[in-house]
């Protein structure tokens, strides 16, 4: 890791030492629980129970009850699907690719963006399970040893998803596990009841902070850190060949893995960003996630924005090269067929909203990159929506085109998914530090002071 | 500090042979487009693109660096300043290409189009005139893009501070350089197949070309510190970096290699296939198991090790290794259209090498003596060198 300078921006500000920003990040899980997050709670778990009642009424009437139909077979379901396995992408690229390339900003937000990472793709997982129909066999879904030799397709990319997005899941959760070790064990030497002692006590995994221990620790965390990293190009390639392994025009594209990572890391952050807007508003944590923090994490919004809006034009340019009568129908019906209201909602929201950020005023002002994140959000389920629907609703057979619209489950399932979503975050907030102590403590001036002030030496963490 | 760390003074024999062997090799050139005019063309479009394709990924990785305000590039960024100056040089080289237009591209002739319903659909964008105009356009933005990012970086170790600039200059810059690059690849490589088209391709280009450019730049600093210079300026770490970069840049080459082959093979649409399919054809096998174990398989268990990325004879090894790899890609990008029943190795893709590669070390030796090898007057500069101490 680089040595510290003087003129080296200090990512934290007011100067906090460690103590203080130990007593500032753990009075949020140690204060009393504010009213405000209970009501919070009540709104959020009420969309879970939603949620679980049209599940319980989908697998009781059958998945007809949704809108989906021939030829528009996959809708909702799995735009959901992909939207939140998108935003779950942030995470571990904070974690991971950033930890790789010493962006040492991102421990600032690295907690909660992991923590949202694993929220995030628990709810993605809810939906391609209840879209099987019939959920009691969604075990045939692995590949079991069984009398009657039956197997699950090893050829398709339904099976590769099962296997990448378990894979992604289970790697994020004990990369976050990792990081939250030490400051796991600070709050278990600063908890007050015997309870709260001995739970944080068992999480700890008896970690007491010494040299050995520190060593080991970096070293799983950059291993981690380097198994981490082709996951999250992997996870959203494998997803996008569910689409683009068919031979229908719209899905079948060569562009599609790259392309559906960089708009998976573009909708990811987008989320971030709303939620670090939000969590440093109530938890008053300005000095630690600071505006240039989110100034950086809109420069990723436009990088990445600019990547998507780069794919949109050369997938409509090629459609157009190609001479085939197909292609070229499926991107004019996109752009001005019965959905284009739905294309220009994506292009606004995904194209020219991130431009905003090419200003620095507009990148560093709270309410403008909210608003920008939120609509990035919606752009990018919007944008999922007309690669799914419109590509399938108006196939190679005229006879069969149709208008697909959502049913009242669709509506109620994918509200209640953020129902859930947003009880798993507000927990974790409240019982867990939201922000990696250990780690801002290591970007803290304090951290690098001289080993030998008088030979000029640099203290380095990792070299 | 000795004052040989950030000037290049003389003129080393080898640097003096370079525009020789590039003159005689461009007269061999010329005979051989007498003889063959068609082979020639293939060769020099292939032999161009591989000696261009360093000044490109140099070109970009310049932007990149600006754009993210990294401090442990900055001793090394003057080598991919100057790698990319000699924009000017690869227009002038490309004219054989303009000029053979109806030798390489099947869309260009007029009879061949009059008959096939695909290409009348084309048409608007695939002919000569767009064609060349497009070209200009590109030439047009990589040369501007590299002469200003040099100019202001020169200024600065006249003691402006120029950062500002530099970096609007490359975020305007890579957005211009994402939108060329893929036109380019199209029209000078997949247009070689008319009928055939795959939205990657522009990205499966851009992928080979950061790979030339990173190769390129770990060799220029070893050259040039095996001579005496920058010895104090770049040190292991930076090495490190680059051989991060060269081995992560490898994997994305793969990563769009195998999105584009993978989704092709999975979806096995004929019209789609037959690309792959010519390219699995005889001796072309061999050269596409090549590329897949020699570009791919091979450099990504070996550079992954902490090791190679810090022992410079085998960084330096790798980095020869993969720019051969990448000769190797483009010869099988473009020759499968000339020589459909297997590789084939023409003298003149011999000669067309030597030529633009010639040209183009003398011209970078020249660059390279005309100013100061770092970027002595970036602001961050001192702090960058101070970190290998």
């Amino acid at each position: 890791m680089s040595s510290i300078h003087q003129h080296e921006q200090q990512w934290i500000e007011g100067q906090p030492t460690f103590g203080g920003l130990t007593d500032q990040v753990s009075a949020l899980v140690e204060n009393k629980t504010p009213r405000g997050w209970y009501i919070a709670l009540a709104v959020s778990s009420s969309l879970t129970v939603v949620l679980l009642a049209l599940i319980g009424y989908l697998v009781t009437r059958g998945i007809g009850v949704w809108g989906n139909n021939i030829p528009v077979a996959w809708a909702w379901d799995i735009v959901n699907f992909v939207f939140w396995i998108g935003i779950g992408h942030a995470g571990t690229l904070i974690s991971a690719i950033l930890f790789l390339l010493r962006q040492q900003w991102r421990t600032s937000i690295n907690r909660f963006a992991e923590a949202m990472t694993i929220f995030a793709v628990i709810c993605a997982l809810i939906f391609p399970s209840i879209h099987v129909g019939r959920i009691w066999f969604i075990y045939w879904l692995f590949p079991l040893p069984n009398q009657m030799s039956m197997w699950p397709n090893f050829r398709s990319p339904l099976l590769w998803d099962v296997f990448a997005v378990s894979t992604y899941f289970t790697v994020s959760l004990l990369f976050w596990y990792v990081g939250l070790v030490p400051d796991l064990a600070t709050m278990r030497d600063r908890a007050r009841t015997r309870l709260k002692k001995i739970t944080l006590g068992i999480l700890a995994l008896g970690w007491r902070g010494g040299n050995r221990q520190w060593q080991h620790y970096e070293m799983a965390y950059l291993l981690l850190a380097g198994l981490s990293t082709p996951l999250v190009l992997s996870v959203h390639s494998v997803v996008s060949t569910d689409f683009a392994t068919s031979v229908i025009p719209g899905w079948h594209t060569t562009i599609f893995p790259p392309y559906f990572v960089a708009g998976a890391i573009f909708s990811g952050f987008a989320m971030v960003t709303t939620l670090a807007i939000i969590v440093r508003q109530v938890f008053s944590l300005q000095n630690i996630i600071t505006v240039r923090h989110l100034e950086n994490m809109c420069k990723i919004m436009l990088v990445t924005g600019l990547m998507v809006g780069y794919a949109y034009g050369v997938e409509f340019f090629i459609a157009w090269y190609s001479g085939n009568i197909y292609e070229r129908f499926t991107f004019l019906n996109r752009a001005f067929g019965p959905y284009a209201w739905a294309y220009w909602i994506m292009i606004s929201c995904n194209v020219l909203v991130p431009q905003l950020f090419w200003f620095k005023k507009l990148r560093t002002s709270i309410p403008v990159m909210f608003i920008a994140a939120l609509l990035i959000n919606v752009g990018m389920w919007f944008e999922r929506f007309v690669i799914i629907v419109s590509s399938l609703s108006r196939d190679f057979l005229p006879g069969a085109w149709g208008y697909y619209k959502p049913s009242w489950v669709d509506v109620g399932i994918f509200a209640g998914s953020f129902g859930l979503f947003f009880t798993l975050f507000l927990l974790f907030i409240r019982f867990l530090p939201i922000i990696a102590m250990s780690e801002v403590k290591g970007i803290l001036p304090q951290a690098h002071a001289a080993v030998d002030p008088s030979a000029g030496e640099h203290h380095t963490r990792r070299s | 500090m000795k004052p040989a760390e950030y000037h290049l003074t003389e003129n080393p024999r080898l640097q003096r042979w370079c525009g020789g062997i590039g003159l005689a090799a461009l007269l061999l050139c010329a005979v051989g487009y007498a003889a063959n005019p068609v082979q020639f063309h293939h060769s020099w479009l292939a032999a161009h693109f591989f000696v261009i394709s360093i000044a490109l990924g140099a070109l970009i990785f310049t932007m990149i660096l600006h754009l993210t305000g990294a401090t442990w590039s900055v001793p090394v960024r003057r080598l991919f300043e100057n790698l990319a100056a000699p924009m000017p040089l690869f227009f002038i080289l490309f004219l054989p290409v303009l000029s053979g237009v109806h030798e390489l591209y099947h869309w260009s002739h007029g009879e061949a189009v009059a008959k096939d319903p695909l290409l009348q659909l084309k048409a608007p964008y695939l002919n000569q005139v767009f064609f060349a105009v497009r070209t200009v356009i590109y030439f047009a933005v990589w040369t501007f893009l590299a002469c200003r990012l040099r100019h202001l970086s020169l200024q600065q170790d006249e003691g402006d501070d120029h950062s500002e600039r530099l970096r609007r200059t490359s975020a305007a810059g890579v957005i211009l350089f994402a939108l060329t690059l893929t036109f380019a690849a199209f029209d000078w490589f997949m247009s070689l197949d008319a009928h055939w088209y795959s939205t990657i391709f522009g990205l499966y280009i851009f992928s080979g070309c950061v790979v030339a450019g990173l190769a390129a730049v770990i060799l220029l600093a070893r050259h040039l510190q095996s001579r005496g210079h920058l010895v104090e300026t770049i040190g292991i770490q930076q090495y490190h970096d680059l051989g991060k970069l060269l081995f992560a840049f490898t994997v994305f080459w793969a990563y769009m290699a195998v999105s584009q082959y993978f989704l092709i093979w999975y979806g096995n649409i004929p019209e789609e296939t037959i690309w792959y399919h010519h390219r699995w054809h005889g001796s072309w096998k061999v050269v596409s198991l090549l590329l897949v174990f020699g570009h791919f398989l091979v450099p990504f268990v070996l550079l992954l090790t902490r090791w190679a990325k810090r022992n410079l004879a085998v960084l330096a090894g790798f980095s020869i290794w993969l720019l051969f790899m990448h000769w190797v890609d483009l010869q099988w990008l473009v020759m499968p259209s000339l020589h459909k029943e297997g590789f084939v190795f023409s003298w003149m893709d011999g000669t067309a090498l030597a030529g633009c590669a010639g040209l183009y070390l003398k011209y970078l030796g020249w660059l390279l003596r005309r100013s100061a090898l770092a970027p002595v007057g970036d602001p961050r500069f001192e702090e960058a060198v101070d970190m290998n101490r």
